[in-house]
């Protein structure tokens, strides 16, 4: 019980530090930052419930107006942003990000969380992202598509981070990564 | 039923981290007022304390304090048992004094309303009111160390762990945390490897490689200890890794 | 940067915390409610006046605090400007400089802890729908001690990686972060078991 709100305190601390990186490459009002690399990581470590949980700590924080999103902004100023779907799907993104990791018990652990990142944090998160930024911008749902393509490099980065950084996680402290216990 | 006079007891018991025996078929009754426990970096001691504060259970034997079992009844334990962490960045928990404070005591079943109270109270009567709303980073480590104590002596347990009390902090910092342990009526159990702060222990236990090396007053096994840590301090037997 | 708390009480610092969590959220749906331009720049205008009682300095600094989203304004403006749709673009742009100037306000004239406090009286009556308001409420909190701790390791390693090496860290300090959070965790598990009896 103890590890557990631990371990979900100290991600979402973990995933507003990452926030902090600077990185604002933008695209379309969206900008590209090591927070979703948080997110993925948190759902590939914790597992599916707690990766989630953490996240949804971390949007708490963002309710109470501090400034952790990356680029300093707080859930209110996203609100009425192209951004807000890609927020509020961060939790999904996280929950399926670790349940995919505690399926593919097939492949090894690093590859597993990077595919899973891929699952979770590219399609799932695209999946809520784009139709809100399409509503948001007033655009179709292929013209959004269409500019979301510039985040695949970015988030494919990403994931393959997720996929390596788990793998040596679980080697620098075994039993840590819970979506495998 | 919690018994106080009873003390700590520790029957056969061992304690394996990882694949590594840390503590094997160790048995003791603590029963005395201020006890020091002695022993080099890995030797065993912090298990010991972290057995004893309840946050880790044997693989084999028991363990009570004042007849309760630490790691089971965790109610009882808060009672009966404080741990003062060697460094306080690990034992703070909130981003303000005040909530740190109030924390333990809410935990033993005070509002939160009282529990603030209490916290409060207890920083006037220490001449810190103005810490309350303070946030824990602008404390210095020292300052930092004097919250984790008093947040654990507002719970008011019976038996206080001190994991390393002294390591780190500057000289008039270190006198005045000894003088205020000095003062406690509680039973104490302090673990260091440092010989000097438990010369005024009632009794000195030295434990190496999670076995008692020597057990008896201070001035019988601060000796002992002292000339075998010279001894191997002449050879270079830290060039031997573990396991 | 996450205690913005200002030492002068003004009338808004004695404003119940529950009353302006409770306020950000309505302006929240009152600005989703009108697409005019026009009455948005009043309401963002009348922010600005809300900031007035907090003294000449801080009124004149939320320009400067507002200057943070630059980017996002750059992106969003010039997306409608290239569209041809500039009001749209005003729009957002409003809704977005003026929640983020309301929650600003909220910050600087409430303690965060009082702000969790309030938090957590409106999520009690989910209590019995199942929902661990207590334990939400530890979680928000540790994290919120936790982040400047996990800020100072990141800078800590950046620092440590700088001594000994000529090229940027930068995403090798990913695995060493995460290492530190985690072991930050155990330590917090243990000292959260110390003092209390979750089950």
């Amino acid at each position: 019980m103890e590890r557990s709100l631990a371990h979900i305190a100290l991600f979402a601390a973990l995933i507003s530090v990452l926030g902090f990186l600077p990185r604002i490459d933008m695209v379309a009002g969206v900008p590209i930052t090591f927070q979703s690399f948080g997110v993925m990581l948190a759902g590939a470590v914790l597992g599916a419930r707690k990766g989630a949980l953490a996240v949804l700590v971390f949007i708490g924080l963002l309710a109470l107006g501090l400034p952790l999103l990356s680029g300093g902004a707080n859930l209110w100023s996203v609100l009425y942003t192209p951004r807000i779907g890609y927020v509020l799907g961060f939790p999904v993104a996280a929950y399926v990000t670790g349940w995919l990791t505690q399926r593919l018990t097939a492949l090894p652990l690093t590859f597993a969380a990077g595919v899973a990142a891929v699952g979770g944090g590219m399609i799932v998160l695209y999946t809520i992202g784009i139709p809100v930024a399409a509503y948001m911008n007033d655009l179709t749902l292929a013209e959004t598509a269409a500019g979301a393509v510039a985040f695949l490099p970015g988030d494919m980065i990403k994931a393959i981070a997720t996929g390596l950084v788990t793998g040596q996680l679980a080697r620098m402290r075994p039993g840590v990564v819970q979506s495998r216990a | 039923m919690a018994d106080p006079s009873s003390g700590i007891e520790i029957a056969a018991a061992s304690v394996v981290l990882g694949d590594r025996p840390v503590l094997t078929g160790l048995s003791l009754r603590l029963t005395e007022r201020r006890i020091g426990i002695l022993g080099r970096n890995g030797s065993g001691k912090t298990t010991l304390l972290r057995l004893i504060a309840g946050l880790i259970a044997p693989q084999t034997g028991t363990v009570r304090v004042d007849g309760f079992d630490p790691f089971a009844d965790r109610r009882a334990a808060l009672a009966g048992i404080g741990i003062l962490f060697q460094n306080p960045d690990h034992q703070i928990l909130f981003p303000t004094v005040e909530e740190e404070l109030a924390f333990g005591l809410a935990q033993q079943g005070l509002s939160q309303s009282e529990a603030l109270a209490r916290a409060n109270a207890a920083l006037a009567s220490e001449a810190r009111a103005h810490w309350a709303k303070a946030p824990v980073t602008s404390l210095s480590q020292g300052q930092r160390h004097y919250l984790c104590l008093m947040a654990v002596l507002l719970m008011a347990p019976r038996t206080i762990l001190l994991d390393e009390p002294l390591a780190g902090l500057d000289l008039p910092t270190q006198a005045r945390l000894a003088r205020r342990f000095a003062a406690l009526p509680q039973r104490l159990v302090t673990i260091t490897h440092d010989p000097a702060s438990v010369g005024d222990c009632d009794r000195v236990i030295w434990l190496d490689a999670g076995r008692i090396a020597a057990d008896g007053p201070p001035s019988r096994v601060i000796p002992l200890y002292t000339a075998e840590m010279a001894r191997i301090g002449a050879t270079d037997a830290d060039a031997d890794l573990a396991g | 940067m996450l205690t913005l708390t200002l030492p002068v009480e003004t009338a808004l610092h004695r404003v119940s915390a529950a009353a302006k969590l409770a306020g950000i959220a309505g302006l929240g749906v009152i600005l989703g409610l009108t697409a005019d331009p026009v009455l948005l720049a009043a309401v963002f205008a009348g922010l600005w006046l809300a900031y007035l009682p907090l003294g000449p300095v801080e009124a004149a600094r939320l320009p400067r605090r507002l200057w943070l989203l630059w980017p996002f304004v750059l992106v969003i403006g010039g997306w409608h400007l290239v569209r041809g749709t500039p009001e749209a673009g005003l729009v957002v742009i409003l809704r977005m400089l003026t929640m983020f100037g309301a929650a600003t306000l909220m910050l600087l004239t409430t303690r965060f802890d009082a702000l969790l406090a309030a938090f957590s009286s409106l999520l009690r009556p989910l209590e019995r729908l199942g929902l661990p308001v207590n334990r939400i409420a530890l979680a928000l909190a540790m994290a919120v001690r936790f982040i400047p701790v996990l800020t100072q390791r990141a800078s800590d390693l950046a620092e440590a990686w700088r001594a000994r090496s000529a090229r940027k860290a930068r995403h090798r300090l990913l695995v060493p972060l995460a290492i530190a959070a985690l072991d930050e965790a155990d330590h917090a598990a243990e000292a959260l078991r110390a003092r209390s009896a979750l089950v």
